[in-house]
């Protein structure tokens, strides 16, 4: 089944849903404008070798994302999610999907919680995006960590998370685990070679393009290609508090074979690996602290010849809430992409300081504002830039977010 | 019959009592579970009762109720989202399919114990209902307190916090209570209680 034929099933599964539909299905529409400045040359994602979203030339008026999500239940214990986005720069479509997934919940029996998720949707490693649609409530910006994600980790296969129940027999804390098989992120980790890491929040529409940059192999990147045939998984575990403490680690491994290119149009396939561990707190007067870290590795070997590229990065974030309508946030990133390789492939190490603030006065609207910046040694530009040094990055942007749409269950 | 009725209403030397929660810092604990049995005799199960927990802000509240064997439990979803209410404690085992308002009839808890409530979709809303056969009980109120009447002699008295921390998981205490006395029992604990869960920020938290 290719690219063509997945969209086809979940457009199917779409009207399924909606002919089937016991309970009334919900959606919601959210638009996000931004005023942005930046002075930033050429953003990475217009091919250019800066790690933020916006360009200098795209100061102004822009569109943030906008986005329609439909929930559809299907009878009592099964469901229908589907995000759809538009991001403003039509690298490849206007509007893609970014998850469409079925769910599979039935009521939790004998302490444990079983959940199924089947169709595409993000691993579970983010611990900052927790807001619809895979967004962060802290920032507009997300990690480097979690930028990478959005851009080439999407699962497009089967998850199933089982839940411990503690908190239902008497204890204070839940532990989970999960596993997840999954075909179609064969190219995951081009776009981090080709490169680095950026801060942004577009999110790869899945089978579309990841933005206006070839891969060191001179490919157009669409990470969600399969090439060689072979399943990849992750399998992680967590410690839950509800709503105060979640520990998590989780291992990812595409399985690519490194060796193995598509007969026709000859891209090559990109073995990714990753382990991550993360904390989130949240007190009760509004604090909420978060870490990930994230370390891994990207190969390819076109006729035997390996080239690496290990790569890390973490961040931590702290985020105060005052009252309900307020939120503060501040955040470090550091990141690393380096390349064990003959060729001269690229190589960056850098650091960003994010500081936003999000004002909710009502039910439909959000204001954000938000303050970035990076410093970082350009990627495979060093040989233009290095001798200047690191580069640094400034990118400020208010967002003015309206959401409308049925009350979500 | 009559008489019957008249030999079980006549005055057995009632005295009260009155007990105050309170947590290591001295600040009241409200919504503490007090439960009273009566030591070396039976007295009457208390009579079951219609009891309600609602559902409001995604939050059971409250968050603790204490009824009688036998008695019955409304939970009407106050919320505009839809809850699917669940609880596989041994005490009760039973699910309320997707909802809004009041569609479903009261619960009969017919069993003593903890009976532990959470909600399908919201996965960290959860609710506690004590289902005891003590002849006497109820909950603390925002002072800490809890008083009853009740006749005179020994008695066990239990206080439970679904997130207290105490060892053994309750406090308890014995006492006699006299004839016209009015006997009164400050308790204190020895732990601070575990944070209360919080709602997560996330409506996609199935996955963290």
């Amino acid at each position: 089944m290719g690219p063509r034929e997945i969209r086809l099933a979940l457009a199917a599964s779409a009207l399924l849903a909606g002919a089937t539909a016991t309970h009334a299905a919900t959606w919601e529409l959210d638009l996000d404008l931004r005023a942005v400045t930046s002075d930033a040359t050429t953003s990475v994602l217009d091919g250019g070798y800066n790690p933020t979203r916006f360009s200098g030339h795209q100061s102004g008026l822009q569109l943030g994302r906008l986005r329609l999500a439909l929930d559809a239940p299907i009878g009592e214990v099964w469901k229908l999610h589907l995000d759809a986005s538009a991001w403003g720069d039509a690298y490849e479509n206007p509007v893609g999907l970014t998850e469409a997934y079925l769910q599979f919940r039935p009521y939790p029996s004998h302490n444990l919680r079983v959940r199924v998720k089947a169709g595409a949707f993000f691993a579970p490693v983010s611990l900052e995006n927790g807001a619809a649609g895979w967004a962060s409530p802290y920032t507009l910006s997300y990690s480097a960590l979690n930028s990478w994600l959005a851009e080439e980790v999407r699962t497009v296969g089967l998850e199933t998370k089982v839940d411990w129940l503690g908190t239902r027999s008497g204890l204070p804390f839940d532990i989970g685990a999960v596993a997840g098989v999954f075909g179609w992120n064969e190219l995951a980790g081009a776009a981090l070679a080709g490169r680095g890491f950026i801060l942004d929040d577009r999110q790869t529409p899945l089978f579309d393009s990841a933005g206006k940059v070839e891969s060191p192999t001179g490919a157009r990147i669409d990470p969600f290609r399969q090439i060689d045939g072979r399943a990849g998984y992750y399998g992680g575990v967590d410690l839950q508090y509800p709503g105060r403490l979640v520990i998590a680690a989780l291992t990812y491994d595409n399985r690519a074979d490194p060796t193995a290119a598509d007969a026709a149009s000859h891209v090559i396939a990109w073995r990714t690996t990753f382990d991550s561990v993360g904390a989130r707190m949240e007190y009760g007067a509004g604090w909420t602290a978060i870490a990930q870290w994230l370390q891994g590795q990207t190969e390819i070997s076109p006729g035997g010849h390996l080239r690496e590229w290990p790569f890390n990065a973490r961040y931590v974030l702290l985020s105060k809430r005052i009252g309900r309508r307020h939120m503060l946030s501040v955040r470090y990133d550091r990141f690393e992409v380096d390349s064990r390789n003959a060729e001269a492939d690229g190589a960056q190490a850098g650091h960003a300081w994010t500081a936003a603030y999000v004002f909710d006065p009502g039910k439909a609207w959000t204001v954000t504002v938000e303050w970035l910046r990076v410093t970082s040694s350009s990627y495979s530009g060093s040989e233009i830039l290095d001798s200047a040094g690191p580069v640094r990055d400034n990118q400020a942007q208010l967002s003015v977010r309206y959401a409308l749409g049925s009350t979500p269950y | 019959m009559l008489l019957f009725v008249l030999l079980r209403a006549a005055p057995v030397a009632a005295a009260s009592l009155a007990i105050t929660v309170q947590l290591p810092d001295g600040r009241p604990l409200a919504d503490a579970v007090v439960t009273v049995k009566a030591v070396g005799r039976n007295l009457p199960a208390p009579a079951p009762i219609h009891a309600l927990m609602d559902q409001m802000n995604r939050m059971f509240v409250p968050e603790v109720i204490v009824i009688p064997v036998g008695s019955t439990v409304a939970f009407p979803n106050s919320d505009s989202v839809s809850h699917q209410i669940y609880s596989f404690s041994p005490a009760k085992r039973f699910q309320l399919p997707l909802y809004k308002g009041k569609p479903y009839s009261p619960v009969l808890f017919d069993q003593p114990g903890v009976v532990i409530l959470g909600c399908n979709i919201h996965d960290w809303m959860i609710g506690y209902v004590d289902v005891t056969d003590a002849p006497f009980y109820g909950t603390t109120d925002a002072q800490g307190s809890w008083s009853a009447n009740l006749p005179s002699g020994r008695y066990e008295i239990t206080v439970w916090h679904p997130r207290m921390r105490e060892q053994g998981q309750t406090l308890v205490r014995e006492l006699s209570v006299d004839a016209t006395d009015r006997a009164t029992l400050t308790l204190q604990l020895t732990r601070p209680l575990r944070p209360a869960p919080m709602e997560d920020q996330s409506p996609s938290m199935d996955s963290y």
